[in-house]
């Protein structure tokens, strides 16, 4: 039938500094993604890019962010994310860059990528770990994440992964 | 049987080619050539920003002192450069406008004009 299709960028914002993840935020990041469609695309990419845009799903802990833009432009705005440099808020400017993860048609699947990445980089986290006392952190916070657990906290499903 | 193979080619012309008028109602300095391609560039970056600027865009013949072009741009990117001309409203704060008064995928096409034809 004939509906409007949507395109769902999962993207990460990855910065060299500490001081970054606080200015992430819906606001700030998706005004920064249109300052960028409208530099690289003009005034008419930004008016196609602007018909269905918005910052779906953010989480400053890890710098994971979800577009989501009418599937007639998703192509001029994955062109225009390398162009985003830096994220500013409060009269604070902090050198980033955004790395495409996944492009979905709806939240559901780049859901399903996103549990599996988040297993695949924690295992990698574990690899990487210099000495014996990260280890042993990342190896209790991985075996004590749970779903039922917290009931405030089982919506967090794209973070933790339920039964480890 | 004889095999034979059908060959079908929309738009196979690489460049096309525009004749524009550039209107300036008031009395003012003319631009030059150099002039004439940046305000080109400026209408093809406000519209389609940086993608449209870097546009393959030649200004072929300029005449200032009609302010009449000859422009060729790549197929792919008529649609873009034309939209860009239409939009464009000023020229150093002075309103101006840009009349296209003919197009074609061929240079040759340009010389001859039915328009202003004399019977």
């Amino acid at each position: 039938m004939v509906r409007f299709k949507n395109r769902y960028v999962l993207c990460e914002v990855v910065s060299e500094e500490p001081r970054c993840r606080r200015c992430i935020e819906d606001r700030t990041l998706g005004l920064a993604v249109r300052d960028a469609i409208a530099r690289v695309h003009g005034d008419y990419g930004l008016a196609c890019c602007s018909i269905s845009f918005t910052v779906k799903y953010l989480n400053a802990y890890t710098g994971t962010v979800l577009l989501r833009c009418r599937k007639d432009s998703y192509r001029l705005l994955c062109s225009a994310l390398p162009f985003v440099r830096y994220l500013e808020s409060r009269a604070q400017r902090y050198p980033c860059f955004l790395n495409t993860l996944h492009v979905g048609g709806t939240v559901r699947t780049c859901q399903k990528f996103l549990i599996q990445y988040n297993r695949t980089q924690l295992l990698r986290l574990l690899q990487n770990c210099t000495n014996e006392e990260e280890r042993q952190c990342i190896q209790k916070s991985l075996l004590s994440c749970s779903l039922t657990e917290e009931q405030s906290q089982s919506g967090d499903e794209e973070e933790e992964d339920g039964t480890e | 049987a004889a095999a034979f193979e059908r060959r079908v080619l929309r738009c196979a012309a690489e460049h096309h080619y525009l004749r524009v008028r550039l209107e300036l109602p008031d009395g003012g300095a003319r631009p030059n050539a150099a002039q004439f391609k940046q305000l080109v560039v400026t209408a093809l970056r406000e519209l389609h920003g940086e993608v449209g600027a870097a546009l393959p865009v030649d200004v072929l013949t300029y005449e200032e002192k009609t302010l009449s072009a000859i422009l060729r741009v790549i197929s792919s990117g008529l649609v873009k450069l034309w939209s860009a001309l239409t939009l464009l409203g000023f020229y150093q704060n002075r309103r101006c406008a840009f009349r296209v008064l003919q197009t074609s995928p061929f240079l040759l096409a340009l010389s001859g004009n039915s328009r202003e034809l004399v019977l």
